[in-house]
């Protein structure tokens, strides 16, 4: 009944102001499980084989006035491991919002988005593959004084689940950017300012001695000049409750604190840029109860893994997720993370023996990140860590990345991976890994706009899953229809019974803004990440069908 | 469910009859980190104005990018248009893009969209998506990229000269 009212005002609103607008898109990702001989449901997930995740947002704009909401829909019932928040149909999202340019000014009632710099203290953002919506709901101001100074005030409470469902925080954030450089009218450099805080007000749940306020503090810096850029940032939480298997432990209070070094250099056809960081118990919830879930419910700030994201299926296998939560375990002690990467980027110029006639490129990246060096009291629950030491590794990994194209018809792009993954801290799980991953992967365009993609991969790993062999096929008829045909074969595990061939193959439609693709196989379990924030899913077999459309 | 399916299928049946979408206004920045608002694209007379959606770590987006590239210089002879890239890449990633572009000699404008607003705002869930918008509005869209869709594109910059 909400949703049809909801749509027959829209329609009739848009209909009756010619200048209003009405914009939206609807997103659909269902899938139907069917067992086979080697993967199956388990039973408690077997009483429901259809699920499916549906979105549908609108906007209606009129003037200098926004208005929308976005309806979900869980049913039967969510995706498999999709938080249990989600289920049956309601409004995900709603808000109604000013903006004039004129007077710099923005203000917003009902869910908004928002990232305060780098978003170590607070970054909200809506990503449906993770089941991350956790958008605020209360209301923001943004506005400039100057051309020069931004400021955002903030005050609400987050989204949790469907409807009018929100976690126990309360938060008010401010945040202030000042662009120095074109203040003080300076042209050759370019450098400024920016200050955050963060406060999360908990007072549903009172513990003795423990304070219901905690904050989260930023100041950060920006400098460019010609090719060279640089940007710093320190962070500070103040003391918070040390959560265990879902517990909150007034008892024992910890601060914590992150600092960022981001450098760039690029010239013609180069460029170089390397990031550091190390994150100390610094991760941030909308509640203290919802510390480290497995769901990503309630994360307040957003701290992604500094590694280079990959977008093969072998190459992400091992995938390294950032560190930066506290938790006391013997032989397992964890306090945050200490680490960098490096990334490069060069094109050989054309007609040169290496560049060829088109040009080749190149991207070489590494990464290697630690634990915190410190002592450690697991039994007393203390420790203190050094500042710049590194302790246990976490992850490594080095890349080449060569893309070639070798005449009008065939261009490749060449992909090696070496990692070092310690699942035992990554995962808590057991282990550690090592592994070389080659990825070869070629287009050949034919006549009328068809072309032809083979995806060629192996990986060889000392341990976990062993080694793998992938393949893919896509066949393009045209810009509108391809088919593809996938298998990973895991033929070096060491259980006989889990060498599976994880299989796909399916079709895919695209035209204009819609996008409609239908797949049959099995999808291999594990860790789905996207920007170094994961989801667990568990391997499953069937069919899958998404849609797309937008307006 | 059902009821939100009709709803969108409405919708959907509506939009065919509606005016074309306007670019909406966000603020983005450029690689050197000034402000950049999208007003700017919708004030831009005359001349097809290609937005291409991308993230340094999608790999259909370089190649679409990498193709349309190869191109430019000779569709620039041929027509009058203005093309952008605008990267979604978030804070992970988004210290990569200075680096990735000029290390890949493009020679296109970059803009960055951090936090994702107007990915947001036009509702497109997956990239690399394509649009070419003239005089404000958006004409043409194209979601997801294969080999020779940089071809279907140009046909549309040429038709809208």
């Amino acid at each position: 009944m909400l949703l049809k009212k909801i749509i027959i005002a829209l329609v009739v609103l848009s209909s009756t102001h010619v200048k209003a607008q009405l914009s939206g898109g609807f997103e659909s990702n269902s899938a139907l499980y069917i067992d086979d001989a080697k993967i199956k449901l388990e039973q408690i997930e077997a009483r429901q084989r259809f699920r499916s995740n549906n979105y549908l947002r609108l906007d209606y704009k009129l003037k200098d006035f926004t208005a929308g909401v976005q309806l979900e829909s869980y049913e039967p019932k969510a995706l498999l491991n999709y938080s249990p928040n989600l289920n049956k149909t309601d409004l995900g999202t709603y808000y109604i919002k000013y903006k004039n340019d004129q007077l710099r000014l923005e203000a917003t009632a009902g869910h908004f988005y928002e990232q305060f710099g780098s978003g170590l203290v607070l970054r909200t953002w809506e990503d449906r593959q993770l089941g991350i919506a956790n958008s605020i709901a209360g209301g923001m101001i943004k506005y400039s004084p100057l051309e020069t100074i931004h400021i955002t005030a903030l005050y609400g409470k987050q989204r949790n689940g469907l409807g009018f469902d929100f976690t126990d925080g309360t938060f008010a954030g401010l945040n202030t950017e000042v662009e120095l450089s074109s203040l003080l009218k300076i042209k050759k450099v370019k450098f400024g300012i920016g200050l955050s805080y963060v406060n999360r007000n908990e007072k549903k749940q009172v513990y003795a001695g423990l304070n219901k306020n905690t904050f989260l503090t930023s100041l950060r810096g920006d400098f460019s000049a010609g090719g060279f850029t640089a940007d710093v940032e320190y962070a500070f939480k103040s003391k918070d409750a040390l959560v265990e298997f879902n517990s909150v432990r007034p008892d024992l209070q910890f601060d914590g604190d992150a600092y960022l070094l981001n450098l760039g250099y690029t010239k013609n056809r180069f460029g170089i840029n390397a990031n550091f960081r190390r994150t100390e118990n610094f991760g941030f919830y909308s509640q203290r109860k919802s510390a480290g879930n497995v769901y990503n419910e309630a994360v307040l700030n957003y701290v992604p893994a500094l590694t280079k994201q990959y977008d093969y299926s072998l190459t992400n296998i091992y995938v390294y997720a950032a560190q930066p939560n506290l938790s006391f375990e013997p032989n397992r002690n964890k306090a945050g993370e200490i680490g960098g990467q490096v990334g490069l980027f060069y094109q050989f110029k054309k007609e040169t023996p290496l560049g060829g006639k088109y040009g080749t490129s190149i991207a070489v990246n590494y990464a290697q990140w630690h634990g915190l060096k410190g002592r450690y009291d697991a039994v007393q629950r203390k420790y203190a860590a050094d500042k710049i030491a590194f302790g246990q590794k976490y992850y490594r990994d080095a890349s080449l990345e060569i893309r070639k194209k070798w005449n009008k018809k065939w261009s490749s792009v060449f992909t090696y991976l070496n990692q070092y993954y310690n699942a035992r801290y990554v995962e808590e799980a057991t282990g550690e890994v090592n592994t070389n991953t080659v990825v070869f992967d070629n287009t050949l365009r034919l006549k009328k706009s068809k072309s032809i993609r083979l995806e060629l991969q192996h990986q060889w790993a000392d341990a976990g899953f062993k080694n793998w062999v992938a393949s893919q096929l896509e066949y393009n008829f045209n810009a509108t229809w391809s088919l593809f045909a996938l298998d990973l074969y895991n033929y070096g595990n060491n259980t006989a019974n889990d060498r599976l061939h994880y299989y796909n193959f399916g079709s895919s439609f695209n035209k204009g803004a819609y996008r409609v693709q239908l797949g049959y196989g099995r999808q291999r379990g594990g860790l789905i990440c996207v920007g170094g924030v994961c989801r667990f899913v568990p391997q499953s077999a069937g069919l899958s069908l998404s849609l797309n459309y937008s307006f | 469910m059902s009821k939100m399916f009709t709803a969108a299928i409405l919708i959907m049946v509506m939009q065919f009859g509606a005016n074309a979408q306007v670019l909406p206004n966000v603020k983005l920045s450029t690689l050197g980190g000034a402000n950049f608002q999208t007003q700017q694209l919708n004030e831009i007379e005359g001349k097809p104005v290609v937005l291409s959606f991308w993230a340094t770590w999608c790999i259909p987006c370089l190649n679409e990018l990498t193709a349309i590239n190869d191109n430019l210089d000779d569709w620039k002879k041929e027509s009058k248009f203005e093309f952008y890239a605008i990267s979604e890449d978030d804070s992970r990633t988004a210290k990569r893009v200075p680096a990735l572009v000029n290390g890949k000699g493009w020679n296109f404008n970059v803009l960055l969209d951090k936090n994702q607003d107007l990915k947001r705002e036009l509702n497109l869930m997956n990239i690399p998506y394509t649009m070419v918008i003239k005089d404000g509005k958006i004409i043409y869209r194209q979601a997801g990229y294969v080999a020779g869709n940089e071809n279907e594109l140009y046909k549309i910059i040429k038709e809208n000269q």
